[in-house]
């Protein structure tokens, strides 16, 4: 197969006037819904649908894939600005983005954000360009043992992400563990805790959970703290509204860490893009020479995860165009427009639909770019917004996550929920407990459930099945290092004498 | 005041011959709001929002049909939503064999969807049997066979306990006597990939999740999972054919309406969707999605519910499923 004769081929449709503007549309449309909490690609992609019908398939999926990277990019804004997580993988960005944010960084958080997101999303193109079916043979490797090895992985990362205390970042974390198995069993079609109420059948949203603990949760501590009334420092010199050189230089392996990893969690179906921000945010602090600040508002907290999570969409392309699998809840909404326009993805599109595949890849790179010269500028611009004082802002930003929780599924039980996760987050920051175990918790623990039991189904008992295999015991190598490496580093330090780094 | 505007715009086209309305005793006098249980992209919603594209396509439409996700519960929200319109003819619903299913095995589901008004049932998805291209299985047979001599090691994979590849399983496990083990994958995507990568044995897949699979050589249909030969896989054989003499597990879906609603009113809607599902609209999208049309009217709808149930009843019960009514 010709790799660059079909990307040149691909580029010459992607570059043809028409296609262009329904890229810049896409883009456009994507970084709106990514930057509204709440409405996620899936839904937007799935509305627009019917408006894509009396388009060439060719301009039709262009812009459907612009909605898709697009709303990557425009997550982090409200993560960043508000402490509202606009889409489910920017949940990590809240961490450092908004503590960023409150240090007058808010332009040099924007900025890492869409520079790392363009880095980490053509790494993640080129990885689809390249490796494609190479990659996507790996990941049929990958069944539910490897599934649960890398959430232990995941899971592990609790010993970075924890606060002062690891009782109370434990404590969390079960308690994330717990709301996960919330609603009907896969298995058995029975309910869990219910408690007998017909909604929580179907579990409860992450976005609920994340909007209640961080954006909630964050404006009451704010108001106990009596901040109302002080300013937040917004640098009024144009160039300080830009990452400083410094900044970057610091996330250069950020960068990087964050597009590996998001493009191998991205090719994997049923792994999601919140996993891979968790992860590489994770994998950030562990070998950083300064983990004691990440959460305080440090550079690669943001760019780790909003890597990460920009990388993932390329590699969720992979499985679709190569095999017609969908990895998650987009990718499957773009294989149903593909199959009403008479594309059909799959092994043989590569061969009977060129244009299209080579035109969509070939349009993931000008989308990319288009998406960084969209939104650098209005870095500047968003970054203004601090400049409303608090007791205007906090209003808004709980408006905001009213809509936003009300959003993901239309339903005003959702609203409940997100009044008692906010208190929750309000009681746990008083008592020092670190919401990020709990989040991640949630977002792993139902993955891990489901992949042990399977695993164990395969093996009719077997527990040998989880650790036996080649990749899943690499997996569960580098989890059993993470958690038992802080107490080794601790005493090989204290064997030292004082004063040595 | 959008209302007022709305109708009046629908009643300047009626006048102007555009619009071919239903004639009946009964007819919407407000927009209708057409209840999906999932949210936008997922199968009901597409199953609504394209039988509204084809009503509008064919001018069978006498106001205006909004479709609204009412998601949350599994299902079991729309469901509640449904019984709390009793009375109420502007509301539909698309049903779904969940519908069906899900009050059987949940408690919390109190909203039946035998208590409410069948409209119609418009169509059924039929399903294949497939195993890898490099799989030793030719037929449903071998790996039934297979599976009897090495119980519990052959695996299948599949959704939830109550889907209908759960049912096809136990009903195959009740004829023949053999055993293998069912592993259960939230989403198609993940159930497909466990099967290319031979972590499993077999699946029972939607013609359009396996279909590009076969085409391409990496899957084999050992046996359908359907009445009648798919015209798409003429040479293979059904599960009756293959001498599996089981019932037939359909996956229906069509369209009700919640429960009381004037009788004159069910006669509207039936005769509306018969339309409809006659339209060519319709059976494009039919033939895109490798549906097949499968019309019963209001009262047989009815019916088909209370056999269903009673089918699904006795196949959980025998698989050891904990039913809750």
């Amino acid at each position: 197969m010709d790799i660059l004769g079909g990307l040149g081929q691909g580029f010459s449709v992607a570059l043809q006037p028409m296609n262009l503007v329904w890229c810049v549309v896409g883009c456009f449309l994507g970084t709106i819904v990514g930057v509204l909490p709440g409405l996620g690609p899936a839904a937007t992609i799935a509305l627009l649908l019917p408006l894509t019908f009396g388009m060439d398939p060719t301009g039709g999926i262009i812009m459907l894939a612009g909605i898709y990277f697009g709303a990557k990019y425009g997550g982090s804004t409200t993560s960043i600005l508000l402490n509202i997580p606009g889409e489910a993988s920017s949940v990590v960005t809240c961490l450092d983005g908004y503590q960023m944010a409150r240090k007058g960084r808010a332009g040099a958080a924007l900025g890492i954000a869409a520079i790392g997101s363009f880095i980490a999303g053509t790494f993640g193109i080129v990885a689809l360009t390249l490796l494609a079916p190479p990659i996507a043979a790996f990941a049929l490797r990958f069944s539910s043992p490897e599934y649960f090895a890398l959430m232990v992985l995941g899971l592990s990362l609790v010993v970075v992400l924890g606060g002062s205390s690891m009782i109370k970042a434990l404590l969390a974390l079960t308690f994330g563990l717990w709301l996960t198995s919330i609603g009907t069993d896969l298995f058995t079609s029975q309910s869990r805790f219910t408690f007998g109420s017909s909604f929580l059948l179907g579990g409860i949203d992450f976005m609920v959970i994340a909007i209640g603990v961080f954006a909630i949760a964050g404006v009451l501590e704010s108001i106990a703290r009596g901040e109302e009334n002080t300013p937040l420092p917004v640098p009024s010199r144009m160039r300080d509204l830009l990452p400083s050189r410094e900044e970057l230089k610091a996330c250069r392996f950020a960068f990087a860490n964050g597009s590996v990893v998001g493009f191998i969690v991205g090719v994997l179906p049923g792994a999601g893009s919140a996993i891979a921000s968790f992860i590489a945010y994770g994998i950030e602090k562990a070998v950083s020479r300064h983990p004691e600040r990440f959460g305080t508002g440090v550079p690669e907290g943001v760019a780790a995860p909003e890597a990460a999570n920009n990388a993932d969409s390329g590699g969720g392309m992979v499985p679709l165009l190569t095999l017609g699998i969908p990895g998650g809840g987009t990718t499957a909404i773009l294989l149903a427009a593909l199959v009403i326009w008479g594309v059909k993805p799959g092994p043989m599109m590569i061969i009977e639909s060129p244009q299209v595949f080579w035109g969509l890849i070939a349009s993931l790179y000008i989308g990319n770019l288009v998406l960084l010269v969209l939104n650098l500028p209005l870095v500047p611009l968003f970054a203004q917004i601090l400049r409303i004082p608090l007791y205007v802002l906090f209003p808004m930003i709980l408006g905001l996550a009213i809509v936003g929780a009300y959003s993901v599924s239309d339903n005003v039980a959702n609203l409940m929920l997100l009044s008692a996760f906010g208190l929750l987050g309000y009681a746990m920051a008083k008592l020092d407990f670190p919401p990020a175990p709990l989040v991640l918790g949630f977002v792993l623990g139902d993955a891990m459930e489901r992949a042990v039991r399977q695993s164990l189904t395969m093996s009719m008992g077997d527990p040998a099945i989880l650790v036996e295999r080649p990749i899943a015991a690499v997996m569960l190598g580098l989890a059993a290092a993470i958690l038992v490496a802080p107490p080794v580093l601790r005493a090989l330090r204290r064997r030292r004498p004082l004063g040595v780094a | 005041m959008q209302r007022r505007h709305l109708i009046a715009s629908g009643a300047a086209l009626a006048v102007a011959g555009l619009v071919r309305p239903v004639r009946a005793a009964w007819a919407p006098s407000r927009p209708i709001e057409f209840v999906a249980h999932n949210g936008p992209g997922s199968g009901p919603d597409l199953f609504a929002r394209a039988l509204v594209t084809a009503m509008e396509q064919e001018r069978l439409l006498p106001g205006r049909v909004q479709v609204a996700n009412r998601v949350g519960g599994g299902g079991a929200t729309a469901m509640n939503y449904m019984m709390e319109r009793r009375g109420d003819p502007h509301v539909l619903g698309v049903w779904t064999s969940l519908w069906l299913s899900l009050p059987l095995v949940q408690a919390e589901a109190r909203a039946l969807a035998t208590d409410m008004t069948a409209i119609a049932r418009i169509a059924i998805e039929p399903a294949l049997m497939v195993v890898r291209a490099e799989s030793p299985y030719q037929t449903a047979a071998d790996f039934v066979n297979a599976a009897r001599a090495r119980p519990g090691q052959v695996r299948q994979s599949g959704g939830s306990p109550t889907a209908r590849d759960a049912l096809v399983r136990q009903l195959l496990m009740a004829n023949t006597g053999a055993r293998w083990a069912f592993v259960s994958f939230p989403s198609g995507g993940e159930r497909m990939a466990a099967l290319l990568g031979g972590h499993v044995d077999m699946m029972i897949a939607e013609p359009s999740e396996a279909g590009e699979q076969v085409r391409a050589g990496r899957l084999r249909v050992i046996a359908q999972v359907t009445e009648a030969r798919l015209p798409g896989f003429p040479q293979v054989p059904t599960l009756r054919e293959a001498g599996f003499p089981i019932t037939d597990v359909v996956q229906a879906r069509g369209v009700l309406a919640p429960p009381g609603i004037p009788a004159e009113a069910v006669e509207f809607y039936q005769d509306l969707f018969k339309r409809t599902s006659e339209s060519p609209a319709w059976q494009r999208y039919l033939a895109d999605n490798q549906f097949q049309g499968a019309w019963l009217s209001a009262a047989d709808t009815a019916e088909f519910f209370t056999t269903y149930q009673g089918q699904l009843r006795g196949i959980l019960a025998e698989g050891g499923v904990r039913l809750a009514r």
